[in-house]
């Protein structure tokens, strides 16, 4: 088989698969994610009439108080607990991750908070963890299932065009292991960096890692 | 342009594309119902900023980078160490990628399975998408000789994969 056949046999192979989603469920889905964009482009928009990029630090706080209401006003990032102590961090703009990790740990959850400004591919690695971080002696699957428990995953919100949001669990989380969380602007196709990515992982609690 | 106008070019390009994207995702990711999660998340994501997407140089492959993104982020936050079963290790191929149904042949889809992540991610965008090889470098972050590399490594992989697979079929 030379290279030609190979490359259609497989091309071929997947003649039969087709999207049977209606357009017009994208397009209504699309709405939501329209609507979600319109606050990241009224903050641009206060910016440039603020005219200097210090005036948006001081319009839009980074951090904002965890209580059982609805936000009172959007920033960089929230967080919001629910009536059953689940915490909800949404994060908008990457800035400010030492208050946002401060603001974490006020709340039960010992965390370290990096914000990446770039694009990278996320690897599983353990050297992905900072320096000041220890890994848990746990193994992988364990890893995962304590993941699980303490971060479950929100299903399709916990991407936004220009948000992530990751929901906690704080009495999931065992004596001594705190969280990794690192938000990093994901550019598809673009250097616009207008979307975020996540990822977590599982430490060691520790003053140098988590602060406590 | 107007808003109807907008709407109609989404609408042919989803209608045109949709089938090519779904198939270069679930190539990528390995599972029927993820990719077609992704496709549409990917999709609404386009339709959502239209304008801009529209003017992108490979529309088609901003969307699968849009879906293979997402992926990326659905399955590091549980920390797995690998983005799909491994169909070596999996008695049950078809509940690999949910594809008690699918007409894709499971010998070829379990060859693509087994070629490392960013050699899938190249095949998906050469073979599905009709990239060249400089818009693949680009949309992949990666050098134009390295999508030759992986390209030329994922093909011999999968000859070698198909020829020894009938060759145990063959054989009493």
């Amino acid at each position: 088989m030379n290279d030609e056949e190979l490359i259609t046999a497989v091309r071929e192979s997947f003649s039969g698969v087709h999207s049977a989603t209606p357009v017009e469920q994208i397009v209504g889905r699309s709405r939501g994610l329209r609507v979600r964009r319109q606050v990241p482009r009224l903050i641009s928009a206060l910016a440039v009439a603020a005219g200097a990029a210090a005036a948006v630090a001081a319009l839009l706080p980074a951090s904002h108080q965890v209580n059982s209401g609805g936000p009172a006003r959007l920033a960089a990032w929230t967080v919001q607990r629910d009536p059953g102590g689940t915490i909800k961090v949404t994060i908008r703009e990457l800035r400010d991750a030492a208050g946002l990790q401060a603001r974490l740990r006020a709340d039960g959850v010992p965390a370290n908070v990096v914000f990446l400004h770039h694009s990278f591919t996320p690897t599983t690695s353990t050297s992905a963890i900072p320096r000041s971080c220890r890994a848990p002696h746990i193994s992988d699957k364990t890893n995962a299932r304590l993941q699980d428990r303490i971060m479950p995953f929100p299903g399709p919100a916990a991407l936004g065009p220009n948000s992530v949001v990751l929901v906690i669990n704080p009495s999931a989380i065992p004596a001594r292991i705190g969280l990794f969380i690192e938000a990093f602007a994901a550019s598809p196709g673009t250097t616009t960096g207008d979307v975020f990515s996540l990822q977590t992982n599982l430490v060691q609690a520790s003053l140098p890692c988590t602060g406590s | 342009m107007g808003v109807g106008t907008q709407r109609l070019d989404f609408t042919d390009f989803y209608r045109e594309s949709r089938d090519d994207c779904l198939r270069a995702v679930l190539v990528s990711v390995g599972n029927r119902d993820t990719a077609q999660e992704l496709v549409d998340e990917a999709f609404a994501r386009a339709c959502s900023r239209w304008r801009t997407v529209s003017r992108h140089p490979a529309p088609m492959a901003w969307v699968v980078r849009t879906a293979l993104n997402a992926n990326i982020s659905r399955w590091r936050r549980r920390r797995r160490e690998v983005s799909v079963p491994d169909p070596g290790t999996v008695a049950d191929l078809p509940a690999v990628y949910g594809a008690s149904d699918s007409p894709v042949d499971p010998r070829i889809m379990a060859a693509l399975l087994r070629l490392p992540p960013r050699q899938r991610q190249v095949v998906a965008m050469r073979l599905f998408l009709d990239l060249d090889t400089a818009r693949t470098a680009h949309m992949l972050g990666i050098a134009p000789s390295s999508v030759k590399s992986h390209l030329a490594r994922a093909i011999a992989a999968l000859r070698d994969d198909l020829t020894r697979t009938r060759q145990q079929e063959s054989s009493p």
